[in-house]
C-alpha cells in the first residue's frame, strides 16, 4: 500500500523500540544512533516510552512466540500511518534463527499475522545487517519518512528464469 | 567417556562414600564423580554446604540414543583449586523420568531444575514446579530439546488451562515487558506496600530462540556454532563464542595457537570495556542523568571504533573458529590500539568521576540495592554482582583460561553491596582491562593464529567457564558426529537475577529501576531456550494473559 507520509511526520520523528526477541546487538546500536557520535537528535529523532506517542517501532529481533501476543498489541496501540522500520537480518527475515522451534521469523511472516488481527502497517523499511550499522538505522529511518529515495529495488525471479 | 584414572582429590573426601565411580575428564581441571540418583541429594549438600562449592548449573541431557536413559549433570565449582565438579545422575526410565530436586540444599539450582522438566520432560522431585522456559501457549506434551522432537518443529497452540492465581499483595507494580528503563522484553511485577517493595516477580524467557537444540540440528557443524554462540548476546557475544570454541577444542584435544589465545583474550577485554561503558551510561540514565550517559557513550563510541579496527565489526566480531581466530593483529595496529586505550583511558576517569560525584546520583546509588554476602554466597552469584558483595571469584584468575594467567591484575572486590559499590567494581574494571590489553599486546608471541587440522571424536566432554562482563559464563558440550550432541549455556544474568529479589525487598518502589539495572542483566543470554513464570516464595503466582495484555498497551 502507498501512503503519503504527512508532512509533519518529516520533521521530528518519534521512535519507539520494540524488542521482539533479539540478542541486543541491534538494540545497542539503536541506542548509539542517539548517542553523540551519531546523534540522530539533530533531526529530532526522539526514543519515546510509549507506542501510542510514536510515529515510527523501530522492530528489532527475529519476533519469538512469546513476544507475539505482546507485539501485536503493542503495534495496535500506534496511531496510522503506522510506520515500522525493520532492523537487523533477524527483524528482515528471522536470520539464523529462521526455522527454529519458538521464533515466528522475520517481519513477512509477523506482518501476514497482523492482517489477520486487523492491524495494519502502512509502511515498511528493511534494514539488513547483523547488527545493522547506525549509518544504516539512521539512513533507513530517512528513507522510511520519505527524506530520502530508495536506491534499490525489488525484483523477483523464479529459478531456471534468466 | 573415561580419560584418566588418578585419585580423589583431598577436598573432595568427604562425600567419598557417596561416589559411585569417579573419572578425570580434564586432569585437574574437571572431574565427573558418577552417583547414584538416592544419594544425589546427599552429595549436593556435602559439595554445597560442607566443601563450600559454588553451583554453576545444571543439565539434563537425553541420553537415549547412547545408553537407554536421560541424565543429568549437575555442576559445581570449587574456587579455590580452580576445579569443576560435575555430578552425573543416571535416569533409567524411558517414560517419566524423574531426579530428586537440590533446591532445599543448593538454592542456586532453582531455574535449571525447571529448565530441564521443561525442555526434557526430567521431573525434579520434592518441589513446586511451573514453567519457567517455554511460550505459555506451548503444548505440555512437547519436550523440544529432546532427541526424537524434529529440530523445527513448531506444535500448535495449546489452549490455556492455567488458573488464574492473584497474589497475596493488593498492589503490584507492573514493569514491562516494554518499558522505557528495560531494552529488552522482560516483566517484572513489584508488590508494594506504599512506597516500600515487599516483594518481586520476573517472568522472562520471552527471549528464548531455541539456540541450544538449533546446534545439535544438521544445519550447524563445530565451525558454524561459533557464530551461533556470538548471536546469544550482542553485547557479550564473543564471550559466548569463546567459551563454546573452548569448550571444543578442550573435549577434542585441539591444539591452539598461542597467539590465537593472546586474541582472543584481547578482544574479550574490548569487549568488556564497551560493555562496562554502556552499563555506565544506562545507569546514568536511569537515574534520570542523561548527561551522563551522553558523556559515557561518547567515550564507548571509541571503543566500538577500535573493535571494528580489529576484526572488521562492531559487534558480533565473527573471529573465532576452532582451533584458533580468523585474523591476526598485525603489529602495525599497536600503535593505534594504545592510543585509543589513552583516550579511552582519559575519558573514563573523567566521565566515571563526573558521574559517582554528582550527588544526587551518589545519594541514589549509596545503601540502596544491598545484597549481603551470605545471600550472594547462597545463590551463588556471578561477577561484578559477587564482587561488589564481599565475594572474590573471579573466573580469570580462579579457572585461568587463555592467555590469562600471563597477565597481571587486580580484581576489585567491594564489601558494601549496594549500588554504588557494583558501579566502582565496574569502573576498576575498566581500568584494570585497558593495563591487561597493554600487557597482552607487549607479551604476544609470534606464529599463526590458526589450527584447520583438527577431528573431533564423539561422546567427549567438556566443561569450560569465561568471564564475561557480566559475571561467570558456563558451558558444557558433549560432542557427537559432526556436532555438538549437547550444548548447554549458562550466561551470568542466569545466576543474578534471583538475587534481585533480596536487593529490592525493603527498597524504595523509586529505587527498583537502578537496582534491576546493576546486575547489568542480559536477558537474551538468559533466555537462549524459551518461557516463564517466577516464584514468590512460598506461593506461585501465574501471569494471565489479560494481565499481560494491558502491560503491553503501556
Amino acid at each position: 500500500m502507498r501512503v503519503r507520509t504527512p508532512r509533519a511526520l518529516k520533521r521530528s520523528i518519534w521512535v519507539f523500540h520494540l524488542n521482539t526477541g533479539s540478542c541486543n546487538a541491534c538494540d545497542i546500536e539503536i541506542l548509539d544512533v542517539l548517542a553523540p557520535f551519531m546523534d540522530a537528535e539533530r533531526f529530532g529523532v526522539k526514543l519515546v516510552a510509549s507506542p501510542r506517542h510514536a510515529d515510527v517501532a523501530l522492530l528489532t529481533g527475529p519476533i519469538t512466540r512469546e513476544t507475539l501476543p505482546k507485539v501485536v498489541n503493542a503495534l495496535r496501540a500506534m496511531p496510522r500511518p503506522r510506520l515500522v522500520l525493520a532492523i537487523g537480518a533477524c527483524a528482515v527475515s528471522g536470520g539464523i534463527w529462521h526455522d527454529s522451534y519458538s521464533v515466528i521469523g522475520g517481519f513477512p511472516r509477523l506482518k501476514k499475522i497482523l492482517e489477520e488481527n486487523g492491524v495494519v502497517i502502512d509502511r515498511v523499511v528493511y534494514v539488513p545487517g547483523c547488527p545493522a550499522r547506525p549509518e544504516a538505522i539512521i539512513y533507513g529511518l530517512a528513507v522510511l519518512v520519505g527524506l530520502l529515495k530508495k536506491k534499490v529495488r525489488k525484483e523477483v525471479k523464479e529459478a531456471g528464469e534468466r | 567417556m573415561n580419560q584418566h584414572k588418578d585419585p580423589l582429590p583431598e577436598r573432595l573426601r568427604p562425600i567419598e562414600s557417596l561416589i559411585r565411580e569417579w573419572l578425570w575428564i580434564d586432569r585437574g581441571r574437571t572431574i565427573m564423580l558418577d552417583v547414584k540418583r538416592e544419594n544425589l541429594v546427599e552429595v549436593a549438600r556435602g559439595l554445597y554446604k560442607e566443601i563450600g562449592a559454588f553451583f554453576k548449573t545444571c543439565a539434563g541431557v537425553d541420553e537415549r540414543p547412547l545408553w537407554g536413559g536421560y541424565a543429568v549433570h549437575h555442576i559445581f565449582g570449587i574456587d579455590e583449586e580452580g576445579l569443576d565438579v560435575v555430578v552425573y545422575v543416571r535416569i533409567p526410565e524411558k517414560d517419566y523420568p524423574w531426579v530428586p530436586s537440590i533446591v532445599r540444599e543448593v538454592p542456586a539450582a532453582d531455574w535449571c531444575e525447571l529448565e530441564f522438566r521443561d525442555l526434557l520432560g526430567i521431573d525434579p522431585r520434592g518441589r513446586l514446579t511451573q514453567r519457567l522456559v517455554l511460550p505459555d501457549d506451548w503444548p505440555e506434551e512437547v519436550k523440544p530439546l529432546r532427541k526424537d522432537v524434529p529440530y523445527g518443529y513448531r506444535p500448535p497452540r495449546a489452549e490455556e488451562t492455567k488458573p488464574a492465581e492473584v497474589g497475596m499483595y493488593p498492589s503490584g507494580v507492573p514493569v514491562g515487558p516494554y518499558h522505557p528503563a528495560l531494552h529488552e522484553p522482560e516483566y517484572f511485577e513489584l508488590y508494594v506496600e506504599g512506597e516500600e517493595v515487599v516483594d518481586v516477580r520476573y517472568r522472562g524467557f520471552h527471549v528464548h530462540r531455541g539456540i541450544e537444540k538449533l546446534a545439535e540440528s544438521p544445519r550447524f557443524d563445530y565451525n558454524k556454532v561459533t557464530f551461533l554462540a556470538e548471536r546469544i548476546c550482542g553485547i557479550c557475544g564473543f564471550v559466548h563464542s569463546c567459551a563454546y570454541v573452548m569448550a571444543v577444542e578442550r573435549a577434542g584435544k585441539v591444539e591452539v595457537p598461542e597467539r590465537a589465545e593472546y586474541i582472543r583474550a584481547l578482544l574479550l577485554e574490548v569487549e568488556r570495556l564497551h560493555s562496562h561503558l554502556l552499563w555506565l551510561g544506562v545507569a546514568a540514565h536511569l537515574l534520570g542523568y542523561d548527561a551522563g550517559f551522553m558523556h559515557a557513550w561518547r567515550v564507548r563510541e571509541k571503543t566500538m571504533i577500535l573493535a571494528e579496527y580489529l576484526t572488521g565489526s562492531r559487534k558480533t566480531y565473527g573471529m573465532n573458529l576452532v582451533g584458533g581466530v580468523r585474523k591476526d593483529i598485525t603489529p602495525e595496529k599497536v600503535p593505534k590500539i594504545l592510543k585509543v586505550l589513552e583516550e579511552v583511558a582519559k575519558g573514563t576517569k573523567k566521565v566515571a568521576d563526573m558521574i559517582v560525584s554528582v550527588p544526587q546520583v551518589r545519594k541514589r546509588l549509596e545503601g540502596t540495592g544491598v545484597l549481603r554476602k551470605s545471600d550472594a554466597a547462597a545463590l551463588s552469584v556471578v561477577g561484578p554482582v559477587a564482587r561488589a558483595s564481599g565475594l572474590n571469584r573471579d573466573v580469570r584468575k580462579d579457572y585461568p583460561y587463555l592467555a590469562y594467567k600471563d597477565v597481571s591484575f587486580k580484581v576489585p572486590v567491594y564489601s558494601e553491596g549496594d549500588n554504588l559499590s557494583r558501579t566502582l567494581v565496574r569502573v576498576e574494571e575498566i581500568f584494570e582491562s585497558i593495563e591487561i590489553i597493554k600487557q597482552l599486546l607487549d607479551r604476544m608471541p609470534p606464529g599463526e593464529v590458526l589450527n584447520e587440522e583438527w577431528d573431533i571424536e564423539p561422546g567427549r566432554y567438556a566443561v569450560t567457564s569465561v568471564e564475561a562482563p557480566r559475571g561467570e559464563d558456563t558451558h558444557l558440550l558433549i560432542t557427537g558426529v559432526g556436532r555438538p550432541y549437547r550444548w548447554r549455556v549458562r550466561a551470568p544474568t542466569y545466576a543474578n537475577i534471583p538475587a534481585l529479589r533480596p536487593m529490592l525487598r525493603g527498597q524504595e518502589l523509586a529505587d527498583a529501576p537502578i537496582t534491576i539495572a546493576s546486575i547489568d542483566p542480559c536477558f537474551s543470554c538468559t533466555d537462549r531456550m524459551l518461557v516463564i513464570d517466577v516464584r514468590t516464595g512460598k506461593r506461585s503466582v501465574l501471569v494471565t494473559r489479560p494481565q499481560v495484555k494491558v502491560v503491553s498497551l503501556g
